[in-house]
């Protein structure tokens, strides 16, 4: 119902009130629609079509070059699963998320909490710790394959101080995935400390000051208060680390790259890459996606039970 | 049931792009034949021409082909042989492909056997009084020339000729035996065993290209002529038994001294290995990085040899697509690259050798004895692919040999389950 400006003020309110309590109309609905549209139609097209276009080729022979297709049932699903290089791919990515994820929530945690505490330069130090995640990690693997570098590398330098001749880093298969870990647990931890950060500020003093009454010591502390406070923040700090680590695929990319030495560090990611753009054989690369997909998709739902339900009100 | 060519084929593969970050389908249509002018605007992919200088240099280039075709415009798109496939394949894949493609020796036939390249209908024999044959047989595929040659490039041996002189040796080996025992008497080692001087490197370049090499040198062959792998003959196993050997047994160099485009610099130029198998256009690097060396003769070239000298031989070529919508103007653009002027530039670019023979004569071959030294021996060449399924298997090797230079395999079976995995997709899986 259109209100006229003449309207006193207590009757515009009450029309208003009025209004609020009606379902939404038709107009409102539309206009609701209009402002989504772009996401829907952004959503749609680069990752709903995709997605269902991936499923289809997994399904298929496709040959990008000669442009034919054929039905392929589940050949392409048993065909990687036969295939070794495949299976390394997936224990590559295990093995990295496993080294990565806890070790570098626990030093987030660490972290987090002297960074919450009074200190010089506090803002300083934050911002030192969270600089590596804005940086491009490209940037970030060129500078570390020069430190990782065997004969005039920081690492092996440093290390000859203390007669320790030290490994060629990303060329030795015992080394290679090391290097790469290494680097993304020190490129990772920003993010995850400054969501600890986030977390820790809303945990009450109050309950500290009384810990400190009771003759709770810091260690006490942290592992009775903070720590279980930290439950929330720390299964979403898991989550996101969990699908992050199987998306890894950059710093594989160019510190070890073409799989590292002798596929040591081939990981989920850069095998579909290989597939896809090295062998032109978009059907497999689909077929891996698929299985990359049902990966994140576990962890996602396993990553909710563990938070509890969904984000919906 | 296979479907071909139909619209839906086109909208589904271009959208799973997204997804596996490609932008994906719809094949070569054939060659629509174009209205035969020599006019409108085309595409060009090049892996070569890279960095700001390469671009200055096409650029240049390009001016002289509009002056010699006003009506034509080129429209550059500049990757790296390693981006090469990502760009190829998302052109193909949507239907769009680029309508000059400039690709690696190996590349052709798997290609052409899709009917992604269009057939420039010249002559290979004709073609031959022009170009060097090697380069002219990279480009052709059942008889057809699909591509022309604008440069080679080999992998050869190289070596310090003062540390030659030093460990009294006073000529290249003649067999891998001799290799093996002139690496040892060349490797210097500190006191605590760091290397300082390794008397052989076999890392510098991609494991495959120095596998391939010394494959040919032992007398075997990639394939076979019914096109079955033929690299895990005793040939091959000798081959990669002597690569493991100067690692694992002889000490001739450690892991990781090197890497392919290692980031620390060109190591003969830094005296850090004596004998290498190595790319001819490290006669550029050194020339940029230690002047000095080439100026005091201190470089010198042989062909690796055991059963038979061989050389391993690529190259870049100009390729016209199928698809095309202006062939005339394409093709116009590939032969106007492979010729004098445009190729000679390309070729001092990139420090690579010419394959027209005219450009042997230019002061650029004149004074770089690498590329004199790879045209000699012209007759020892050989190149990978052959197969139309190579680019499925030229990725395989790589890992492959590594386990056997590594010592997680011995050489024999290392390249046994190799030959397992090129005969899987040999067969279409």
């Amino acid at each position: 119902m259109a209100v006229p400006t003449t309207a006193p003020p207590a009757a515009r309110a009450a029309a208003g009130a009025q209004r609020r309590q009606r379902p939404l109309g038709h107009e409102r609905r539309r206009a609701a629609y209009l402002m989504l549209a772009p996401a829907v139609v952004h959503l749609a097209w680069w990752i709903g079509i995709p997605t269902v276009a991936t499923f289809v080729l997994a399904f298929t022979r496709y040959d990008i070059l000669a442009g034919t297709m054929a039905w392929a049932g589940l050949d392409n699903f048993v065909a990687i699963f036969r295939d070794p290089v495949w299976w390394k791919a997936i224990g590559n990515t295990v093995v990295y998320t496993f080294f990565t994820v806890p070790v570098a929530m626990a030093i987030a945690v660490v972290i987090a909490v002297l960074l919450n505490t009074k200190l010089r330069a506090r803002a300083w130090y934050r911002t030192a710790v969270f600089m590596p995640h804005i940086t491009a990690t490209v940037a970030i693997a060129l500078v570390w394959m020069w430190m990782f570098e065997p004969n005039i590398g920081l690492f092996n330098w440093v290390l000859s101080w203390f007669g320790v001749r030290g490994p060629a880093w990303t060329s030795d298969p015992a080394w290679a995935m090391s290097s790469v870990i290494l680097m993304s647990i020190w490129k990772g931890i920003g993010l995850k400390m400054v969501i600890y950060l986030a977390a820790l500020q809303g945990i009450p003093h109050d309950l500290y000051e009384a810990a400190e009454i009771d003759g709770a010591g810091p260690v006490r502390r942290f592992f009775a208060i903070t720590l279980p406070l930290l439950g929330p923040a720390t299964f979403f700090v898991l989550v996101v680390s969990l699908i992050d680590s199987f998306q890894v695929f950059e710093q594989f990319y160019v510190l070890t790259p073409e799989g590292g030495p002798a596929n040591s560090t081939t990981v989920m990611t850069y095998e579909i890459y290989k597939s896809a753009f090295q062998r032109f054989d978009m059907s497999t690369a689909s077929a891996q996606s698929v299985v990359l997909f049902a990966f994140l998709l576990v962890l996602t739902i396993v990553g909710r039970r563990f938070t509890g339900r969904d984000d919906v009100a | 049931m296979t479907i071909r060519h139909r619209s839906v084929l086109r909208t589904v593969a271009a959208v799973a792009a997204g997804l596996v970050a490609l932008a994906a389908c719809g094949g070569p249509a054939p060659d629509r034949g174009g209205d035969g002018a020599v006019s409108g605007e085309i595409s060009l992919l090049t892996p070569i021409f890279e960095g700001a200088d390469g671009a200055a240099v096409l650029e240049e280039q390009l001016a002289a082909f509009k002056q010699q075709y006003p009506d034509v415009t080129v429209k550059p798109d500049y990757t790296s042989y390693g981006k090469l496939n990502e760009k190829l394949t998302t052109s193909i894949a949507s239907g769009q492909p680029y309508d000059v493609m400039l690709m690696g020796a190996g590349w052709i036939p798997p290609f052409a056997s899709k009917g992604v390249l269009a057939d420039l209908g010249q002559d290979p024999a004709s073609l031959g009084s022009r170009f060097f044959e090697r380069a002219v047989d990279a480009g052709v595929h059942e008889g057809k020339v699909y591509a022309l040659p604008i440069m080679m490039d080999t992998r050869i041996g190289i070596y310090r000729k003062d540390l030659f002189a030093q460990a009294g040796i006073t000529e290249p080996p003649k067999n891998f035996a001799e290799m093996r025992e002139y690496g040892k008497r060349l490797t210097q080692r500190a006191p605590d065993g760091t290397l300082q001087v390794a008397g052989l490197d076999v890392l510098g370049i991609d494991p495959r290209q120095a596998f391939l090499t010394m494959l040919w040198a032992a007398g075997g062959e990639l394939f076979a002529p019914d096109g079955s792998p033929a690299f895990n003959s005793p040939a091959g196993v000798n081959a990669l038994q002597t690569m493991t050997d100067v690692i694992q047994v002889d000490r001739s160099e450690d892991v990781g001294w090197t890497v392919p485009n290692s980031p620390t610099g060109n190591v003969m130029a830094q005296g850090r290995t004596a004998m290498m198998v190595g790319h001819h256009h490290f006669w550029t690097q050194i020339q940029e990085e230690a002047p000095d060396m080439i100026a005091q003769d201190k470089l010198g070239f042989f062909v690796i040899q055991d059963e038979r000298p061989a050389m391993f031989q690529g190259g870049t070529l100009a390729t016209v697509a199928a698809q095309s919508k202006h062939p005339a103007a394409a093709k116009a653009l590939a032969g106007f690259l492979a010729s004098d002027g445009p190729a000679l530039a390309a070729n001092q670019q990139r420090g690579n050798i010419p394959a027209l023979k005219s450009l042997e004569s230019s002061e650029f071959v004149q004074q770089n004895k690498a590329i004199q030294f790879a045209m000699q021996n012209f007759d020892a060449a050989h190149s990978e692919g052959g197969v139309p399924q190579w680019l499925d298997i030229r990725d395989k090797f790589k890992p492959a040999i590594e386990s056997a230079m590594l010592g997680q395999k011995s050489p024999q079976q290392a390249l046994d389950d190799l030959a397992a995995e090129a005969t899987a997709a040999l067969a279409g899986r």
